[in-house]
């Protein structure tokens, strides 16, 4: 990338952002995320999790598959930017997103979200705000394989 | 010369280029990049029209009257995914 990886404050984002953040082809483990958000503080009590799959129907359709297309770069800033938000406005100690992208089975993991707080409110209040805003202004696509062909969500608007 | 990166449907619409490479008037600004899309690849020129594709420079959603200068990374960004709830 021509663009350096930088938080909105202007600094480079260190290490341990970056895996706070990511955009990925590989699957991940829930697990192994949620190990590496509680290792952020011994004060989170309260964690809140959204995890997206891919579904086998989407408006009335049958779907064999998904194939997510993202803008390398742009994408991890605006996650990055809903991470900060989130630490910044809700009250949240820490905040993961992951998307994958590439071809996707039905059933699969697409997206993570887990949302780390002192208490239970924080948590949920954040989680659902992060995904909701993720799909706003993160330039992501998806191409949904269906018998009759390939569809490009949003095609006819 | 500027190079636009393409994505998803608008991909599509340009025959699978993942990129364009456009001439622009000295001075340019997106609008006139609108309008050098619209006349090479009216179905894209429509949906920038209807502000149903946005264009991105430096990964930032861009203004038509914003300059477009050398060296800038621009981008058409078709709706986003999430973007139909």
């Amino acid at each position: 990338m021509s663009l350096e990886q930088v938080t909105t404050a202007g600094r480079p984002v260190t290490d341990d952002e970056a895996m706070l953040v990511r955009v990925q082809r590989e699957d991940f483990s829930i697990d192994e995320e949620l190990r590496r958000v509680r290792a952020r503080s011994k004060r989170i009590g309260g964690i809140a999790i959204f995890l997206g799959t891919a579904r086998d129907r989407s408006k009335g359709k049958d779907v064999d598959g998904i194939t997510f297309e993202h803008y390398e770069g742009m994408a991890q800033k605006k996650l990055r930017e809903i991470r900060e938000r989130a630490l910044k406005d809700f009250g949240v100690i820490e905040l993961l997103i992951l998307h994958r992208y590439g071809e996707i089975g039905i059933g699969d993991n697409i997206v993570l979200i887990i949302a780390g707080a002192e208490h239970r409110a924080e948590a949920f209040q954040a989680c659902k705000w992060a995904i909701d805003e993720l799909k706003q202004i993160t330039p992501i696509w998806k191409l949904e394989h269906t018998p009759d062909g390939e569809v490009w969500v949003e095609e006819h608007p | 010369m500027v190079t636009v990166r393409l994505f998803g449907m608008t991909k599509m619409l340009a025959g699978n280029q993942g990129t364009l490479s456009l001439v622009l008037p000295e001075g340019g600004r997106v609008k006139d990049l609108v309008a050098v899309i619209d006349a090479a690849y009216p179905k894209i020129g429509e949906l920038l029209q209807k502000k149903k594709v946005l264009v991105s420079i430096n990964q930032d959603i861009a203004h038509e009257d914003l300059a477009v200068r050398d060296g800038d990374e621009i981008a058409l960004l078709p709706p986003f995914a999430g973007g139909n709830r």
